[in-house]
């Protein structure tokens, strides 16, 4: 265990953060807020992190363990410090509900513990979109994006960060890997505020909702989410951007190079857009007595479908009234996720691609024992190890969920509510059903379920190995 | 520059570990995924799994658009097919490593079909490596530059030599010839030298000299050890069969013993020399054939440990010079600090050499050419070989006492023509020259560099 170079990485990434929340100072001092929230925590950052960072490791050999301990550790250590702002501004007051905020902030999980947004300083409601933009893609993606390579080994980094089963470069640096990903971040991000100032959204209002949808994290600045626009063009332009961020960012690549071919092949992408259409088309035909038009029922079921599948969590319409039926598939495709490679959360479409292909196997080989299958995925076979991997991450995922609901269920809330907020933290979408819903928040949970909660949140966007490693004793024996 | 690197294996990654750290854009084709995960883990490249002749594997490797194909996977007709296919595809350059000395020939009749860059033969570097020691026994390691003509040859300054305590000035009066140290390598650190510089005992020193006069500064150095007459070798393979050829152009005397009688009986029947069809690890058969009175002994045996252990052995007979065979690259330094000092290693050569064509083709630009680097004195030191292909203000036609290198650059060898200068300060470097610098620094890319 590289205990120095461990340290000095978090050190790096605590100067990160502090230059980031450069971003959401200058916005407080703009519209004329005090900006001192944000100048005493970045003072602190920089004061714990810069005697750290100005000596260099000697060895800076890391490996898998020491990439996945980075990641889970930056991650709570980036919450911990995102935290301060909001408590030093006096917006959360409590540092547990700050941390439940932050948390969900960065995870762009969206679960909320406010009950009254609208009137919170400006400076502190960017921040709070802004983490979702920073995690949605990862801090140490960023890092390795601006730091020089000078560690081969770093690609174990890459790999405790980019969610997926499969994770590759997509050219042969890793620097350039991770450049391309947030040039291409970037991209959608400007197209997609443009697009919303387009839809006469105010200017502020189109940035801070473009950061949530392009981390596909879900915190809004209205307390009735985008519905609060009345804009159908605004609800549009959403629900088609988190469809595009739910996309494996590779494809944009392929797309950037003109292999269309190998675009065509991807079975991820055509098993994600059918599950959008048939879902919304199932819903729409559910829920057509709810609203005046076939036009308005089309949208709404469209931009609640998109905004779970893609686990933004955003909502334009209560969808907790809805009939069981829609509910019941709006939670399915919450758990299903989207594409690996994405900026989204949930099991992932590639993994349940797997898993239904892997089952069918199962079955096959049981009735003609000595038949030999081979599970396929764009044409390619599938290694049994990623098999493997595959079927024990979904048996964690689900025991996970089972241990979850178990410790908040002490709150004394309905399974309905229990097992939606598991589900909405584990797969970082937010709204759940019931007392979480899209109309209400996490304030009622007591401090421990939202700790349980918030460690939940970590665990789903980091895909559960790295918060297991960190706190797995194993881990830190020595040898 | 985008490489693309067939094959995986203990070549194929210490490459690529070279290249990804020279910051090179490297795409690694294997067959086995379990050896391309375990080498991206490790640097930073880019593996597809399939094999390198397949069209829509090299496709998918971008080929179109690389600057270089290496192909060293394990077998020749693979390496041969893709760097054809390469070529066609469009990559710039192809390099293959091809063994079988059958084919050789059949490369220079391809030439213009496949239109390789660079053939290289393990085996035969291998053989070179070891005839250059014999030709120097007492050198540890010998450099060659400008297709062998210039040598940098590496020592040990044992206690009683005649250069302790000598400074180089000294030195230059006492022989009536030109050399040069260009390094010395003292307690881990080294040093380019000027001319106040004080020999000690213990110290390794690199130096050139020209070729002929180069036998007259091992003699004034009393480390001069009679030419090698005799050798004993241990192990007939690929390696024997190459150096056999050298050994019986220069008149040494060989004693070989191998096991295998088929190839006994090839080797007997193709070269003049005492075949001897036993195991070389029994102590008696070496003592039989002569170990204890030969010059030279040599264990190219296909097995490392079997090496290690008779070299070991051969060491106890107290003989002049050993030169001990080892494949597998992660060896060479367990068996470097065991003793053995003269160590060749048929991988680890093909990794330089391919390494060293890669700098020369990525570092061309109008002013010069690398033609080589090696790295001298444990890699702490690095001799580059330049070609002066136009003429650079303030370096050429410049006397060398006016010049204002950067520290610890030095010109260590000019080569005009078909003529070697061992260079003092009234000398100078002109277009067309081929130049040899040794650096202790950062390394550079142009001649130019080297100026302050």
């Amino acid at each position: 265990m590289n205990y120095r170079m461990l340290i000095y990485l978090l050190g790096i990434i605590t100067i990160i953060e502090a230059a980031l929340m450069a971003f959401p100072a200058l916005v407080a001092l703009i519209y004329g807020e005090s900006a001192a929230p944000f100048l005493i925590t970045m003072a602190i950052m920089l004061l714990l992190s810069l005697p750290i960072v100005i000596f260099k490791p000697q060895n800076k050999r890391i490996y898998a363990k020491e990439g996945f301990i980075t990641a889970a550790a930056s991650w709570l250590l980036l919450s911990c410090f995102g935290a301060l702002p909001f408590v030093l501004s006096g917006a959360i007051p409590n540092y547990i509900d700050a941390l439940f905020e932050t948390v969900s902030g960065f995870t762009t999980t969206g679960a909320s513990i406010l009950t009254e947004i609208e009137s919170l300083p400006r400076g502190i409601l960017f921040w709070r979109s802004f983490t979702h933009w920073v995690g949605g893609m990862g801090v140490l993606v960023f890092m390795l994006a601006i730091l020089p390579a000078d560690n081969g080994r770093a690609m174990h980094l890459l790999r405790a960060e980019v969610p997926g089963p499969t994770k590759d470069k997509i050219v042969p640096k890793m620097r350039q890997t991770a450049l391309i990903l947030y040039g291409i971040y970037m991209a959608l991000t400007i197209a997609l505020f443009i697009a919303l100032l387009c839809t006469k959204m105010p200017l502020y209002d189109s940035l801070v909702n473009a950061f949530a949808t392009a981390g596909t994290g879900g915190f809004s600045v209205k307390n009735a989410s985008i519905g609060a626009y009345q804009n159908p063009a605004a609800e549009w332009v959403i629900a088609s951007f988190m469809l595009l961020f739910g996309v494996n960012f590779n494809i944009y690549f392929l797309l950037l190079i003109k292999r269309f071919g190998d675009v065509l092949k991807n079975e991820e992408l055509r098993v994600y857009l059918v599950l959008c259409a048939i879902a919304t088309a199932l819903v729409t035909f559910n829920t057509l007595s709810y609203f005046p038009t076939v036009g308005d029922t089309v949208r709404s079921a469209f931009f609640q479908v998109t905004t779970l599948l893609s686990t933004a969590g955003f909502a334009t319409a209560n969808y907790d009234l809805w009939p069981s039926f829609s509910k019941t598939i709006l939670l399915l495709v919450m758990v299903i996720g989207s594409c690996a490679g994405s900026t989204a959360g949930g099991l992932k479409i590639s993994r349940v691609i797997i898993a239904v292909k892997n089952m069918f196997r199962s079955v096959k080989k049981t009735i003609r024992p000595r038949s030999v299958n081979v599970v396929r995925m764009d044409g390619e076979p599938v290694p049994d190890a990623t098999l493997h991997a595959t079927a024990s991450y979904i048996s964690i995922y689900f025991a996970l969920i089972v241990v979850v609901t178990l410790l908040i269920s002490l709150d004394g809330f309905s399974i309905e509510t229990n097992l939606a907020a598991t589900l909405a933290t584990i797969n970082n979408v937010g709204p759940g059903l019931g007392a979480v819903g899209p109309a209400g928040n996490y304030a009622a949970f007591s401090p421990l379920s939202k700790i349980v909660l918030t460690l939940t949140m970590l665990i789903g966007r980091l895909e559960i190995m790295p918060m297991l490693i960190l706190f797995s004793p194993a881990t830190w024996r020595k040898g | 520059m985008k490489v693309i690197i067939v094959g995986g294996g203990a070549v194929g990654a210490a490459i690529c570990t070279q290249l990804a750290r020279e910051n090179h854009d490297i795409t690694v084709i294997d067959e086995n995924a379990a050896a391309l995960s375990e080498l991206s883990n490790s640097c930073d490249v880019f593996g597809i799994v399939g094999n390198g002749a397949d069209l829509s594997v090299l496709q998918k490797a971008n080929a179109e658009k690389a600057d270089l194909l290496i192909a060293v996977s394990a077998m020749d007709e693979i390496n041969i097919l893709c760097c054809a296919a390469a070529r066609k595809l469009g990559t710039k350059h192809t390099v293959a490593r091809v063994r079988n000395p059958k084919y050789s020939e059949l490369m220079r009749f391809l030439q213009s079909e496949i239109n390789l860059s660079f053939t290289i033969n393990p085996e035969l570097e291998a053989a070179n490596d070891i005839y250059r020691l014999l030709r120097f026994p007492s050198a540890t390691k010998i450099n060659t530059f400008c297709r062998g003509k210039v040598e940098l040859a590496e020592f040990l300054i044992e206690e009683n030599s005649p250069f302790c305590g000598c400074t180089l000035t000294d030195l230059r009066h006492k022989l009536n010839f030109k050399f040069l140290v260009c390094g010395v390598l003292r307690d881990g650190k080294t040093y380019i030298p000027s001319g106040d510089f004080t020999i000690h005992a213990g110290d390794i020193i690199c130096m050139t000299a020209r070729d002929k006069e180069i036998t007259q500064l091992f003699k004034a150095m009393r480390v001069y050890v009679n030419p090698v007459k005799n050798v004993l070798i241990v192990g007939g393979g690929r390696v024997t069969y190459y150096l056999l050829s050298l050994l019986e152009k220069s008149k040494i005397d060989v004693t070989l013993i191998e096991k295998d009688p088929a190839l006994c009986q090839e080797l007997a029947s193709t070269y003049n020399c005492t075949v001897i069809c036993d195991n070389g690890t029994n102590q008696d058969t070496l003592l039989e054939a002569g170990a204890a009175k030969a010059d030279a002994f040599l264990a190219l045996s296909p097995i490392d440990e079997e090496n290690a252990i008779i070299s070991m052995y051969a060491k106890t007979l107290d003989l002049d010079k050993i030169v001990t065979m080892i494949s597998r690259i992660s060896y060479v330094d367990f068996f470097k600090s065991a003793g053995l000092d003269s160590i060749v290693s048929p991988k680890s050569s093909t990794v330089t050499d391919i390494v060293r064509y890669v700098r020369s083709i990525a570092n061309a630009n109008n002013y010069s050419e690398i033609n080589a680097l090696h790295r001298i004195l444990d890699g702490h030191v690095e001799a580059l070989e330049f070609s002066i292909t136009n003429d650079i203000e303030n370096l050429t036609n410049v006397p060398l006492k006016q010049l204002r290198p950067r520290a610890g650059v030095l010109i260590a060898c000019i080569m005009r023509g078909e003529e070697v200068i061992i260079p003092s300060g009234d000398d100078y470097v002109a277009k067309g020259d081929t130049v040899i610098i040794v650096t202790t620094g950062e390394s550079f890319d142009s001649i130019k560099d080297i100026l302050a």
